[in-house]
């Protein structure tokens, strides 16, 4: 939803199957905001399985936010 | 039909608009989670928010009414006003 | 075949559909004619073949300003033309005797499409005649232009007008000099402004073409060392490039120098100020929060260009005063801060309204300081008639002015009057004028009514140590 625009640094998170729909918003739009995929389909995951989903990309999710050179301790 | 503009700048930065610098430290900063209102987004959410928690990062959690309109006007001045960052999900 | 006939026509053109007899005859002669039409390639329906034009390339490339036109062309490729229908001269070029024997003698064509509003820059372009060096940014289908701009950062929080090709080659159009010569390194990336960046920014800020000369100038000027634009954009003091344009180019783009010369409301003192500042911003990456460390700014660092009222005036012009002779046109810059307002509605004699001035003045900077910033008088019409009225020169007030604005170092030295700020204890036997020599500007401009002029404040470093007002002729 471009918070950039109000000053805010920031990203998504979204699944596989949004990927090329992603890159023809971006270029219709003019702007690749930074961006995580996880797996597809999740509609039919536990909460377990949403917990490791989320653990896995957790590190890509902090990266949208955080420049490379910060710590994250 | 898409339109041509001319730089009108010294072209030292990439031809993409540019993302705005990212945070140098999650130290006292605020994050927002945006909850797109997707199915399992919430799910995913929570254990981002768990994880962000673990590093003492303050998280703040906001959600979209609707996953087919854009946010409120009012969801993105609090974002902006109240968060350092934000993270939106499940995006499509 | 040694004579070849080329003919450019439209159907929406009552001329052009007469000659429909007058397009079989030639063919029936056995003439050599190759036919354009510039709306629809059924067009003739007498004609054998008819040749599309509707991108123009033909028209543009043979300058067609009227159809029908016909040009004949002989075996040393001369070549001979007719416009519109005018008998003889179709009858002589085809030597055909009895060409267009029902028509009436003579019948006047129509207007090409190709020179339509608009249409000389999109031809030139789209037949590579025009070639533009900037980097061409597609902007997606779902974004709105202006709001474009503004996500690129090529904006001075204004909406800046989008630059497209067809309106920079327009602006280009406004000057005589080439595209691709480079007017400088422009701070404080120091990176090189060419005439088609200018344009580019003069674009976006607005500026008609007949403007550029002026904010070609005014960059030229801004680039001079002296003027030390890279110090100014940096500097945590409130200055920015203040433009004074003198000579007959201020009425030909109507420039106001009158009521409210300083404010809002006159395209070519707004716009042409602005494109200034945007070819810092955008070409030399002055931004504010980055290298822009000013503390306050001021709201002329949008825009600060206006024109000096010479035809009313009694003095020699700023320019004139500045080594460029009458007749020219010139800016001046000057690194300058806001506007304070001087009133004085009772003095009618010019040494007493010297002594307005000249209290004013001494707040410059601050009051305890003196060589310091400089300063500019925007001196209204209502206070030069006094100097006027008494046969005071220009040169007469300043010295004056800076008369009075000299004082004893002693009351000015850092600690006076239960004051830390103040100036070096160095000075305490000295006099200090307020101004260094050519310190104190002064210039004619204002609505006729009301007693009151303006102090244009300047940067403390002036002179040497930073910036010094900067003077170059407008060219065309």
């Amino acid at each position: 939803m471009d918070l950039e625009s109000r000053g805010i640094p920031g990203g998504y998170i979204l699944t596989e199957e949004f990927r090329q729909a992603d890159i023809a918003q971006s270029k219709a739009l003019g702007f690749e905001a930074a961006k995580v995929f996880v797996e597809h389909p999740i509609q039919d995951r536990s909460d377990a399985e949403m917990h490791d989903i989320a653990d896995r990309a957790f590190d890509a999710v902090v990266g949208l936010i955080l420049a490379e050179q910060a710590e994250t301790e | 039909m898409s339109q041509i503009l001319l730089d009108p700048t010294s072209e030292l930065q990439a031809q993409a608009r540019a993302v705005l610098p990212r945070l140098t430290s999650l130290q006292d900063k605020t994050i927002g989670l945006l909850d797109i209102n997707k199915p399992r987004g919430k799910e995913l959410l929570d254990r981002i928010q768990f994880r962000f928690e673990e590093l003492g990062v303050n998280v703040r959690r906001y959600a979209k009414p609707t996953m087919t309109r854009v946010a409120p006007l009012e969801t993105k001045q609090q974002i902006a006003s109240e968060c350092d960052a934000v993270i939106e999900a499940l995006a499509d | 075949m040694t004579i070849h006939f080329e003919l450019i026509l439209k159907r929406d053109c009552p001329t052009c559909a007469m000659l429909e007899p007058v397009v079989a005859a030639m063919q029936d002669a056995g003439l050599a004619l190759d036919i354009y039409s510039q709306d629809d390639p059924e067009f003739p329906e007498s004609a054998a073949s008819v040749i599309d034009d509707r991108n123009l390339e033909k028209s543009w490339r043979e300058d067609i300003e009227t159809v029908p036109t016909l040009i004949r062309r002989n075996e040393h490729g001369d070549t001979e033309r007719t416009e519109g229908w005018v008998q003889d001269d179709w009858r002589r070029l085809t030597e055909l005797e009895h060409l267009g024997a029902d028509l009436p003698a003579f019948r006047p064509g129509c207007g090409s499409l190709s020179v339509g509003p608009g249409m000389a820059e999109t031809l030139a372009l789209r037949f590579g005649e025009i070639q533009l060096k900037a980097r061409k940014l597609e902007i997606g289908e779902q974004e709105d232009e202006l709001e474009a701009c503004f996500e690129r950062g090529w904006s001075d929080g204004l909406p800046v007008v989008p630059p497209t090709e067809i309106r920079v080659v327009r602006m280009l159009a406004g000057t005589n000099r080439a595209a691709d010569e480079v007017l400088g390194l422009v701070p404080p990336d120091l990176q090189p402004c060419t005439i088609e960046k200018a344009a580019i920014n003069a674009v976006m800020a607005g500026c008609k073409p007949e403007y550029f000369p002026v904010v070609i100038a005014a960059l030229e000027a801004a680039l001079v060392d002296t003027f030390c634009m890279h110090g100014l954009l940096a500097t945590t003091w409130f200055s920015g490039p203040m433009i004074v344009v003198n000579g007959p180019i201020t009425g030909a783009i109507g420039m106001n120098s009158g009521g409210n010369a300083l404010g809002q409301g006159n395209r070519a003192n707004a716009t042409i100020g602005r494109a200034l500042q945007l070819i810092i911003r955008n070409v030399g990456g002055g931004r504010p929060g980055e290298v822009d460390r000013s503390t306050l700014g001021n709201p002329g660092k949008y825009t600060f260009c206006f024109a000096e009222n010479e035809a009313d005036s009694c003095w020699e012009s700023l320019m004139e005063e500045r080594g460029i002779e009458a007749g020219k046109s010139a800016v001046t810059l000057f690194a300058a801060d806001g506007v304070q307002g001087m009133a004085d509605q009772k003095s009618r004699d010019p040494d007493s309204l010297c002594r307005s001035f000249a209290s004013s003045l001494l707040s410059v900077g601050h009051s305890k300081f003196a060589m310091l910033g400089d300063a500019f008088v925007i001196m209204s019409p209502e206070h030069q008639r006094t100097f006027r009225e008494a046969g005071w020169s220009k040169q007469q007030f300043k010295d004056r002015v800076l008369e009075l604005t000299t004082r004893p170092g002693s009351e000015l030295i850092a600690g006076m009057d239960g004051n830390t700020e103040g100036m070096p204890e160095f000075v305490k036997d000295m006099d200090l004028p307020k101004f260094k020599r050519g310190g104190l500007n002064v210039e004619h401009a204002g609505g006729t009514a009301g007693m009151f002029s303006a102090i244009i404040s300047g940067w403390l470093a002036s002179g040497e140590m930073g910036s010094s007002p900067v003077t170059k002729e407008i060219e065309p």
